[in-house]
């Protein structure tokens, strides 16, 4: 029926099957652990929030729908929320250089593997025709949870700048996904 | 805004709604920006679709994310969610606590626990909610109950994080029935599972050590409390 493995496991998790939650672990805990130390950037944070992404999949998995998208895409928007409330939450936005030097280590190389992927090609297309610097800005925000305030800086524009930035670059995206 | 590159030919509130979905999305919002999305696209089944849609059109970025071996949690996410073997709770914190509860200085802050108002009251809202709030204390909570999922959230909505080092930790207290702790938590909104709760359970926030408390009594102080009352 479906070609998402990881939906059948959810829907099982959804009825308090265990068994499926502990396969749901084993499949998808490295990328979900993966995308908590990107945007947290500390392992000791990651492992604390994995714990709380596995308990929100539990409680929520009953309202995943596969007909809307692919388990993965549901699971990764439960970690991303959460670690970007995490670090949304910190008293000041603590970026420290250790913080940007381990993010750039465990970067990997996001064109590549977009392309790897044929589904993905509409967006790189539709990135691609935003100006350069503001393509790289709405990466930043996804893939590392950075702030209006750490974009600002790294792209040396006005935090109002960058916020305009961003809001109109994510609307012509969205014309030229649904052009 | 005075870039000729960004023009588009209308700007209305329906881009306003648009825009607040995908930057929610992309994560860039503030914290109290990020709060606010969240209850609207409960109570808004439009602003939750549009949140969807975005979660969607940006789903291939997530390939950028590496898969990083986890470590074993699975045991402590099931001790989380299923219950552990009874551990020796001592009556710590019930006895500070029911001294705090019958105290005079505590009617006070108990009087700041008021009804949350959700301006429309889908059915699907929790049911249970709570504010945590105490005199000469900046921290607040908003704590919900929803009984069909039997859980129970809790939202940081003033006051800071605790310093580096400590931890907040999170305490049901219902009846004369000895607390029950829900765990420690870090982050600016928490979701907890919870069996049942009734109209009157008191929520409360102590200040622990990074790790939570021990011995099933606080080490530090109960920071702020609420009362669970019907929506």
């Amino acid at each position: 029926m479906t070609d998402d493995p990881l939906a059948i496991l959810l829907s099982r998790v959804a009825s308090h099957d265990r068994a499926a939650f502990r396969g749901l672990y084993a499949a998808a805990s490295a990328k979900l652990f993966g995308t908590l130390l990107r945007i947290l950037g500390n392992r000791a944070e990651a492992e604390d929030a994995l714990q709380e992404v596995f308990t929100r999949v539990w409680l929520r998995a009953g309202r995943f729908d596969a007909e809307r998208g692919r388990a993965m895409t549901w699971l990764i928007a439960i970690a991303r929320n959460h670690a970007i409330d995490r670090i949304r939450a910190r008293p000041e936005q603590a970026a420290s250089d250790d913080e940007t030097e381990f993010l750039a280590d465990t970067r990997p190389g996001v064109e590549a593997g977009l392309i790897a992927r044929g589904e993905a090609l509409r967006v790189i297309h539709c990135l691609n025709t935003l100006e350069p610097d503001r393509a790289e800005a709405v990466r930043g925000a996804y893939l590392g949870g950075l702030s209006y305030q750490a974009l600002a800086e790294r792209h040396d524009v006005p935090l109002n700048t960058m916020r305009t930035w961003l809001r109109r670059s994510l609307l012509k995206l969205k014309d030229c996904l649904e052009a | 805004m005075s870039d000729p590159r960004d023009q588009r030919p209308e700007d209305g509130p329906q881009d306003e709604a648009e825009s607040i979905a995908a930057e929610y999305v992309l994560g860039s919002l503030p914290l109290t920006d990020r709060i606010a999305a969240e209850n609207l696209a409960k109570t808004n089944p439009g602003f939750a679709a549009r949140i969807a849609a975005w979660e969607q059109h940006l789903a291939p970025l997530n390939d950028g994310y590496a898969e990083v071996p986890a470590p074993k949690l699975l045991a402590q996410i099931e001790a989380r969610l299923f219950g552990v073997p009874a551990t020796n709770r001592g009556p710590g914190l019930f006895t500070r606590l029911r001294g705090f509860l019958a105290g005079g200085a505590v009617a006070a802050g108990l009087a700041v626990a008021v009804f949350l108002a959700l301006p429309s009251p889908e059915p699907a809202a929790p049911p249970l909610t709570a504010i945590l709030a105490a005199d000469a204390q900046a921290l607040t909570f908003a704590a919900a109950y929803d009984p069909a999922i039997a859980a129970l959230t809790l939202t940081r909505t003033g006051g800071p994080a605790a310093e580096p080092g400590r931890t907040y930790e999170l305490w049901v207290i219902e009846g004369t029935a000895a607390p029950v702790s829900l765990g420690v938590f870090d982050g600016a909104n928490v979701t907890r599972p919870l069996a049942t709760l009734s109209s009157g359970a008191v929520l409360a926030v102590s200040l622990e050590p990074t790790g939570g408390s021990t011995t099933g009594a606080p080490t530090g102080p109960v920071l702020v409390t609420g009362v669970f009352t019907l929506l």
